[in-house]
């Protein structure tokens, strides 16, 4: 009885916590809209890069990321399943986190400036029933275009990002070879600091 | 046996080795981190890297920071127009013969209309430039990279991909030209390239945590999708779908 109250609470609380977190931005609730508004949240940060600088880029960008990536899938993918298992409940809850700090430091670090650059949309693709593949292109200002695809995939009638493909670099296929090498090499912990010395580097400005 | 006996035994012995291993219908992105010269490539990539990192990119950079950026596409047009037969050929050995020909018309008028390949009025005139090898034409012809490589020097490269130095270098126009020219030309091929990927090494050196692995796979990922001309088969995204069972439930990030 105690149990089924404080697993009810557990629920409510997490139902409320999301909630909060909905309200402030909606929730994407088709494949291309998650894209698109990653991308109208990068364009944003880019205009103001200047001013916001990259503590406020991070800000900005933080809920938009979190809610826009599948970062449990993604770090599972990364760390490839074998390793993930071998780890406790609490790593790879701080890996998931850490990895999400990451990824939206990349993102503040990268998106510092703006040069008239424009997101536009190529193609919507279904992979499977419940994967896309998002075509999109980032096209400068001198017209060159630099291909951006993302694979989205439902979690929980959500459309997550799952992976994107820049100019045909899978950056899943790319980080999934680097973090198991530093895995198997090094470690779980080391592997961990020199996450925690990139997003450092990142917020340096190195 | 006579020597041109053992002349044909060792071209036939070549061409089952190149061709046997490694046949495939798809060439895949390997995703077994398979690496079996790594014992040898991850030493010459430190040479490298440090060859790189104090030498030949700071020159990089000096050249970027004082040459005016419509030289610095001068050069790059000129150089990149020099590779334009290997190009046209390998099209054609790939039998993108609609490719071949709209790139034999590039090529005449960059090099005619655009000085030498000084300037680029094909690309304003609508005809894209296209990228090809004869690595990749193996690739289009079913093999796969059979071993990565890292070459001193020249870096990231594969077993099947390496053939193409040779081919493309006997393409290559400016091998032809008088040999006092050549030399100080080929620097300048070399420094305006390593100029033009200051940006992506620089991403590289703040994303990688194991930077041989990283630039081995961002590597293997772009010969990929050059392979397919920017399309690579959808199927290559398939290693990374799990299907719901498969992964641990219940992981949510609690704010």
């Amino acid at each position: 009885m105690i149990g089924e109250m404080k697993r009810v609470l557990l629920l409510s609380t997490l139902v409320a916590g999301l909630g909060a977190g909905v309200s402030t931005a909606a929730i994407a609730t088709d494949a291309v809209g998650v894209v698109d508004k990653l991308h109208a949240t990068l364009l944003e940060v880019m205009k103001n890069a200047a001013s916001l600088g990259y503590p406020g880029r991070y800000q900005t960008l933080e809920p938009v990321t979190r809610q826009s990536f599948d970062f449990s899938r993604i770090a599972q993918v990364v760390l490839g399943r074998r390793n993930w298992a071998g780890l406790s409940e609490e790593q790879q809850l701080r890996f998931i986190d850490t990895f999400m700090r990451l990824s939206t430091a990349t993102y503040a670090a990268r998106f510092d400036g703006f040069n008239n650059e424009r997101f536009r949309l190529v193609s919507e693709e279904t992979l499977k029933e419940d994967v896309h593949l998002i075509k999109t292109e980032i096209v400068k200002a001198s017209g060159e275009a630099v291909r951006l695809d993302y694979v989205v995939q439902v979690k929980d009638d959500q459309w997550l990002i799952v992976n994107v493909i820049a100019d045909g670099v899978s950056d899943l296929a790319l980080k999934q070879a680097d973090y198991t090498s530093v895995f198997r090499n090094q470690g779980f912990e080391a592997l961990m600091a020199r996450m925690h010395e990139s997003i450092a580097n990142y917020e340096a400005g190195r | 046996m006579d020597s041109s006996n053992y002349k044909h035994l060792a071209r036939v012995l070549t061409v089952l080795v190149v061709t046997v291993p490694g046949c495939a219908t798809t060439p895949n992105a390997n995703n077994g981190n398979d690496d079996p010269v790594e014992a040898v490539n991850r030493p010459v990539y430190t040479f490298n890297d440090g060859l790189d990192n104090y030498f030949i990119k700071p020159i990089a950079e000096t050249y970027a920071e004082y040459t005016p950026e419509p030289v610095r596409e001068g050069v790059t047009n000129f150089f990149e127009n020099l590779t334009y037969l290997n190009v046209i050929l390998n099209n054609f050995l790939q039998g993108k013969v609609t490719r071949g020909l709209s790139d034999v018309g590039r090529f005449a008028v960059n090099s005619t209309f655009g000085f030498g390949g000084l300037f680029d009025p094909a690309t304003a005139w609508g005809i894209p430039k296209h990228n090809e090898d004869l690595g990749q034409t193996l690739g289009v012809w079913g093999l796969d990279e059979l071993a990565y490589l890292v070459l001193p020097l020249l870096g990231p490269n594969s077993v099947r991909d390496a053939p193409d130095l040779a081919s493309s270098t006997l393409l290559n126009p400016l091998l032809y030209i008088s040999s006092s020219v050549i030399g100080p030309v080929g620097v300048l091929g070399i420094v305006n390239k390593r100029a033009n990927l200051l940006e992506q090494t620089r991403l590289r050196d703040e994303a990688a945590l194991d930077p041989y692995v990283f630039t081995r796979e961002a590597y293997r990922q772009k010969r990929i999708s050059d392979i397919y001309d920017g399309e690579p088969p959808l199927e290559s995204l398939d290693d990374f779908f799990f299907e719901e069972d498969d992964l641990e439930q219940g992981v949510l990030i609690i704010e």
